[in-house]
């Protein structure tokens, strides 16, 4: 099976010569770029930012493309100041709201401009450049994702129960936002947009202030449409340690979740339980590879780690009656450090490829 | 070089604590820097670092434990090449995960020639708004509570009886392992307990528990062979 082959069957839960595979190597394919690229620079540049995508897959043989940047993009636009180093992930250090009256100041910038701008032009770019080759999607910031960069975590979360209206009228500038994002995004080519909705957590929000705060119709629900209604398959990731998977899976319906798993918090769900508990049963889960293990481990260890999975996801789709329907994947981005392993990334693609034939 | 975590929501008085302890510290021959992620409404005053010799570093954007993972070990490596700290107390933003917390602290290791060792995890709760707290954001201070190894009832000096008992019963309704002590950068109360817990005690490290963990969940059983 070619990459598409293999995409297609495992996402309509067809049979596959093995399951796919792609750690989320986003700012780390620079590293394949000649000329040593900057961070910065793979950040800012919509060449750069595509051909690093394009790189990736030649170089791992990924089985999709997802235009990850990192989360500060919308933010950043709005005015929030972003400390850009070298070579680091780009952080908010500087939230623009400071008090209740400050949500309703919030505007929508012109997405032309900005990393906004940067992020379409090489989503665009990398699609075109990989079309029939893989799925290739954009990747974008949920409303509530994007007012917590804006804001800060903690002043929204008080604000929500204290000052409700006021988080509404900056959601409500988010989701305006986040809908011109998907328009242009619509027009990028690309497969798919997968949205990055990280506030879908327990450890966070119960269900009822998840729902009011960003699952309503007013904000995500209404995204997710657009997203279809663009022509883009809708796609979810979430690194959260105990994600709203009814809300999320179920209730959203993408058809592809990428998810993270954590073992030492009680109730952080693992891949055998989301995929017996049925979450797989309609949607391709990506998962859930510890991303710090790409910097820290040996090949000999990530590929022991992979391997493990495979065969933890091989028994609980078996078990549950499925073909595919699971992708080797990391839990969050492989970090986009230096110092990470381009050995490892490949080693737990050609893990996949050796251990991942599903035989029920 | 050890890292030490004072947890707490917003208002929770995470930041008196934590110059109150670093001021400690100091004046017992540490030297100590502090890392602030997402600053809340105050910030580390910069007179007061300067006047205790000590290095700050803010931090900001996001979760610590995932987000800005890279930033955050750059940050701790770079203090551990310049300052060279002793002790490195952290002040996590409300919404981060103290294990995620550990592990990006762990990650710092491929940066600097460095052993990095955790402090238990100290987490505030603010026994003054207690009942506010946990109409408002229940699930978050649940978190906290949850992977703290010592929590402690902070501003029992403008508490009242029934809102300290209220929290003790609730830190141990979540976290039966935890220890539980009182704390009030007015009156000093608790200062001197916390440093001890930063100086003398170890909390586990990320990675020698997720080992742990992979062994149990393939044997059936902790550690050994």
């Amino acid at each position: 099976m070619n990459h598409m082959e293999r995409a297609m069957a495992a996402l309509t839960n067809e049979p596959v010569d093995h399951l796919p595979a792609y750690p989320i190597a986003c700012g780390v394919n620079r590293n394949l770029l000649p000329g040593n690229v900057t961070y910065h620079e793979w950040c800012t540049n919509p060449k750069l930012f595509a051909d690093a995508f394009v790189a990736g897959h030649k170089y791992y043989d990924f089985d999709f493309a997802i235009g990850l940047m990192d989360l500060s993009v919308m933010a950043g636009d709005l005015g929030a100041h972003v400390r850009m180093d070298e070579e680091n992930t780009p952080f908010v250090d500087k939230h623009i709201i400071h008090s209740v009256e400050d949500y309703e100041k919030l505007e929508v910038p012109d997405i032309k401009k900005g990393r906004s701008g940067v992020i379409l032009e090489g989503t665009k770019i990398f699609a075109e450049k990989l079309k029939g080759e893989v799925i290739t999607a954009g990747f974008l910031e949920g409303p509530l994702l994007a007012l917590t960069q804006t804001a800060g975590a903690e002043r929204v979360f008080m604000d929500m129960f204290t000052n409700p209206s006021a988080v509404h009228a900056g959601l409500k500038t988010m989701t305006d936002y986040d809908a011109q994002m998907v328009e242009a995004f619509g027009k990028t080519g690309a497969n798919g947009l997968c949205w990055d909705y990280l506030w879908a957590n327990y450890s966070c929000l119960g269900d009822k202030e998840y729902h009011e705060f960003e699952g309503s119709d007013k904000y995500a629900a209404k995204l997710n449409r657009m997203t279809v209604e663009n022509g883009m398959a809708l796609c979810i990731h979430n690194c959260a340690d105990m994600p709203h998977l009814d809300t999320q899976v179920k209730e959203f319906k993408p058809v592809i979740y990428s998810m993270a798993y954590y073992p030492l918090i009680p109730g952080s769900p693992s891949a055998s339980e989301v995929i017996e508990k049925g979450y797989a049963d309609n949607c391709l889960i990506g998962g859930n590879i510890d991303p710090q293990f790409f910097i820290r481990a040996t090949p000999e260890k990530i590929s022991k780690v992979t391997q493990d999975l495979c065969q933890e996801v091989k028994t609980a789709l078996c078990k549950r009656g499925l073909n595919s329907r699971y992708c080797v994947a990391s839990g969050c981005e492989v970090p986009p450090d230096i110092g990470t392993k381009k050995e490892n990334i490949k080693a737990v693609v050609d893990t996949t490829k050796k251990y991942g034939v599903v035989k029920c | 070089m050890k890292v030490s975590q004072i947890a707490g929501f917003l208002g929770s008085g995470k930041t008196s604590a934590l110059m109150k302890i670093a001021s400690r510290l100091v004046e017992q021959g540490n030297r100590i820097a502090i890392i602030v992620n997402d600053v809340g409404e105050i910030s580390i005053d910069s007179r007061f670092v300067e006047a205790n010799g000590l290095e700050a570093k803010e931090i900001s954007g996001g979760c610590i434990c995932c987000q800005i993972a890279g930033s955050f070990a750059e940050t701790l490596a770079k203090l551990h090449d310049s300052f060279n700290p002793n002790i490195v107390i952290v002040e996590p933003s409300g919404v981060a995960i103290p294990w995620g917390l550990k592990r990006a602290a762990e990650y710092s290791e491929v940066k600097a020639d460095m052993i990095v060792e955790h402090a238990p995890v100290i987490t505030l709760v603010d026994a003054s708004r207690i009942d506010m707290l946990l109409k408002a954001v229940r699930r978050l201070v649940e978190t906290q509570i949850r992977e703290a190894d010592v929590c402690f009832v902070n501003k029992v000096d403008v508490a009242t009886p029934q809102g300290i008992a209220t929290t003790e019963e609730f830190i141990r309704s979540i976290n039966e392992r935890a220890e539980i002590a009182h704390m009030s950068t007015t009156t000093g109360e608790g200062i001197d307990l916390a440093c001890e817990v930063i100086v003398n005690r170890i909390s586990p490290r990320y990675d020698d528990s997720m080992e742990e963990e992979r062994l149990r969940s393939q044997y059936g059983k902790k550690g050994g062979n």
